[in-house]
């Protein structure tokens, strides 16, 4: 048996690479431990909450919060601007372990403390202020904004707790927005082995329980989620225990789905898919919506995340997975061509980071780090650069551009699991355990810097890159109120039009249209009154004796 | 008890040997990353149980899982004959015939399934599938009525699915493919954007003009951006023979596109849309003269 054993492990050395390492760290379900809020007072109510409170769909007026209690009872939130008056309430009567209650009426990018219980007791507190909603600033703001992105990271061992502590020691020691998070972003796989409710409470709940009270966490559905959760009912655990916007709450457009939504933080605009279960077929549902979603925001950046990488050659392949190759092929023309910046995906336990790249749909042979404008797929004069800047220099997105966008597969926030790493697209490939941080900011000439770190286990920065966008502040030409164009003059303090007619020429009438088209105003003379249309966009058809022709005014 | 911590030691490493043998062999064709090896782990239980129905069973969804839908039925067949009779091997039958256009199979397991259970909402939606690919679209149309109206989340895709049926059903009601749509908008939200699209495409197909211009200002009026439903519009306008009205909407396209940020306009459906504006205007002009 021995030399059996002895000829089988030297056929293994002698051929291929297995050299991933795959960690079975599966949590162990029987030892679920109750949430004990950390550092929180602890009280001696008949009622415990078992987990969270955590916070969801957070929009600039609104936030839902949910937690979950041992037994039965009525949901109450109390909260306020300062911690020692949570003088607001919202509640629901009816009794249930699994709660959620939606504050609404909030004021943008403000901070409230609450705290949770039931009519007649609070049962989850902080004394030290660290239950917190702060709510998003409205959509189009130009402001500093962290997010921390957390890829497959659900194993519930000390992997994920070194990940997380690596993260809370970098956020806590920032040199500036200390302590800031403004949300968790989820890539899938947030507890293994099947996202039951059990391993979430192990991975996800007992992991971050101290942030989730303080930061809206979103997820897009990872593999291992969808072995509970079944997205053609919605329901199973990954479902119950988010709450998405289906309809377009915290911006963008409603999918009518939480399996893939968006939502608008300041100026960034986030597109999560489910790249697992829904059809990801060109002309299904999911990328119509998509397609009307992308197309309509006017946001400065945009950014998608879902779980099956675009490109990868971790512990899964790009090249032979049907789900990648889908994703890559079907969704990522049209992304790419309506302006996304920046992919995060998960399902590989690596690190793998992309350079600025544009129009690779291929297989990674296929990959040309030549220029776009030579026919490769890399964009600008460092796009084949490290993205440093620092080093080859930030990569650089004007605001007049369109092309440019970082891949990144960060999915060992709870193990690695090797593989060639090798993807021709990719900067960076790391088999390293750690997690993401995105933030965005100022860059002082009127532009932003959006810069991802990837932040190990051991606190070190393995990687890190900058997108630079110039000119966000400047707008489009306005045709609003006061133009002046070749054939007609908008006093908009008077509420009037005035045509210029040639001398040689004679009016003969003048039609209005209003921003659906249709006529709202007729007129042949050429001082026309205005003051009463409604506010919008307004086309002036103007003919005269020797010529027709067009213009536009814009009632603000 | 030293004999026993080596016989275990053997036994360990003979067991990842073994799994690291059927990697290797099957490297090639199972790339899916850990559910490969979770084949190979279940494969190495099996050959040391290999009478466990279940064991069979849990292989048989990794396989599916793995798109292996051979693998996947041969395991369920070899559960079911080794005594599984539990309704779950049903469906999952069931769904590997329907996956592999096996029809009329599929629908025998998943009527199986449903005599164990006549109420499960995913097997009444399966059966509808599957009677619709077996081009039995009235009972196809009663079953998918009963699961849309019963579900307790539906998602859009379920609709779109409904729909499909209803005109399967009968080409010529689109009364019925709107109602369905509009209960879709009901109960997921009146602005879900797949079920207007599909709306607009059922007033155009049904040949409902006023409507349709109703549901394209609809658009223009619910979005951000409407420079593309302008364009679309104005298409329209010119396929119905109302080629001024479809100038203005040109012109309103125009502008749309002027007001936005130089970001927007540099991206390249923008500028086909442009290209596409000035195209339609000529055909227009060409018209009028």
């Amino acid at each position: 048996m021995i030399k059996k054993s002895t000829f089988l492990l030297a056929a293994l050395c002698s051929v291929v690479s297995i050299a991933q390492t795959y960690n079975v760290d599966l949590p162990n379900v029987s030892a679920v431990a109750v949430t004990n809020p950390v550092g929180l007072p602890q009280h001696s109510a008949s009622v415990t909450v078992v987990r969270g409170p955590y916070l969801q769909s957070g929009t600039p007026t609104s936030v839902v919060v949910k937690w979950r209690t041992d037994i039965p009872t009525q949901s109450v939130v109390h909260y306020g601007k300062t911690l020692k008056s949570l003088s607001k309430k919202a509640s629901n009567s009816a009794l249930t372990t699994e709660h959620e209650v939606a504050l609404s009426g909030l004021f943008p990018d403000t901070k409230y403390y609450f705290n949770v219980g039931n009519k007649s007791e609070v049962l989850s507190k902080s004394d030290s202020g660290e239950m917190y909603i702060i709510t998003p600033p409205t959509a189009g703001t130009k402001q500093f904004v962290r997010a921390w992105i957390l890829g497959d990271a659900g194993t519930a061992n000390n992997n994920q707790r070194e990940v997380r502590d690596a993260y809370y020691d970098y956020v806590e020691d920032a040199p500036q927005n200390k302590g800031k998070t403004d949300m968790m972003l989820f890539l899938g796989d947030n507890a293994y082995g099947s996202g039951t409710d059990e391993q979430y409470q192990n991975a996800l709940f007992d992991i971050y329980d101290d942030m989730l009270k303080k930061s809206v966490a979103w997820s897009c559905l990872g593999n291992h989620d969808g072995k509970s959760a079944d997205s053609a009912t919605q329901s199973g655990p990954y479902y119950d225990i988010f709450t998405f916007p289906t309809n377009a709450q915290a911006g963008g457009t409603a999918s009518g789905t939480e399996a893939y939504y968006s939502f608008d933080y300041a100026n960034i605009h986030f597109i999560i898919l489910d790249s697992h279960h829904t059809s990801r077929a060109v002309g299904g549902a999911m990328y119509n919506w998509t397609k009307a979603d992308i197309q309509n925001t006017k946001q400065d950046w945009i950014v998608t995340l879902f779980h099956h990488p675009i490109y990868t050659k971790g512990s899964h392949d790009s090249d032979t997975e049907d789900r990648l190759i889908e994703m890559r092929q079907n969704f990522m023309p049209m992304m790419e061509a309506n302006g996304v910046d920046l992919i995060l995906n998960g399902h590989s336990h690596s690190y793998e980071r992309s350079f600025f790249l544009n129009g690779h749909y291929g297989f990674a042979h296929t990959f040309n780090p030549d220029e776009i404008s030579e026919g490769g797929h890399t964009v600008g004069e460092n796009g084949h650069g490290d993205g440093k800047v620092d080093s080859n220099g930030a990569y650089q997105k004007t605001s007049a551009a369109a092309e440019g966008a970082v891949y990144i597969t960060t999915g060992s926030a709870g193990k690695i699991s090797g593989g060639d790493l090798n993807h021709q697209a990719m900067s960076v490939s790391l088999n390293q355990l750690g997690s993401c941080v995105m933030e965005v900011e100022d860059d002082g000439r009127g532009g932003q810097n959006l810069t991802v770190k990837f932040i190990r286990e051991n606190d070190d920065i393995e990687d890190y890159f900058t997108i630079n966008k110039s000119g966000i502040a400047l707008k489009a030409d306005s045709t609003a109120s006061g133009l002046i164009s070749g054939g007609l003059i908008y006093d908009a303090n008077k509420g009037e039009v005035k045509l210029k007619v040639d001398k040689n020429d004679r009016l003969k009438k003048v039609n209005i249209y209003n921003n659906i088209g249709e006529l709202v105003k007729k007129s042949r003379k050429e001082s026309i009154n205005v003051g009463k249309l409604p506010k919008g966009l307004y086309i002036i058809e103007v003919i005269t004796k020797n010529k027709g022709y067009t213009e536009s005014i814009t009632i603000e | 008890m030293i004999f026993n911590k080596k016989g275990y030691l053997h036994f360990m490493f003979k067991r990842t040997l073994l799994i690291l043998l059927f990697l290797l062999l099957s490297m090639p064709m199972l790339a899916h990353g850990d559910l490969t090896i979770r084949i190979a782990e279940k494969t190495i239980e099996i050959s040391e149980d290999p009478n466990n129905f279940e064991l069979y069973y849990q292989r048989g969804l990794l396989y599916q899982q793995h798109m292996e839908f051979d693998y996947a039925l041969e395991d369920y067949l070899k559960s079911q004959f080794l005594g599984n009779t539990n309704k779950a091997l049903h469906y999952q039958i069931a769904e590997v015939h329907f996956l592999t256009a096996a029809y009329t199979e599929a629908l025998q397991s998943i009527e199986w399934y449903l005599e164990l259970d006549s109420k499960d909402l995913s097997a009444k939606k399966l059966q509808a599938q599957i009677l619709f690919q077996l081009q039995s679209h009235k009972k196809s149309l009663e079953g998918y009525r009963y699961v849309i109206h019963n579900m307790k989340d539906i998602r859009p895709e379920d609709v779109l699915e409904y729909c499909n049926i209803i005109l399967a059903e009968n080409n010529k009601n689109y009364k019925g493919a709107l109602e369905a749509v509009e209960y879709g908008l009901d109960q997921l939200g009146p602005h879900t954007i797949s079920l207007q699209l599909k709306k607009l495409d059922y007033l155009k197909d049904s040949g409902q003009t006023e409507k349709v211009l109703e549901q394209y200002n609809y658009f223009i009026l619910e979005y951000n951006r409407n420079e593309f439903w302008y364009y679309k519009k104005a298409k329209y306008l010119t396929e119905i023979n109302r080629p001024h009205e479809a100038f203005i909407s040109l012109k309103l396209a125009s502008v749309a596109i002027e007001q936005l940020n130089a970001k927007f306009k540099n991206m390249s459906p923008v500028i086909e849309l442009k290209e596409q504006i000035k195209s339609l205007e000529s055909s227009i002009n060409n018209q009028k003269s």
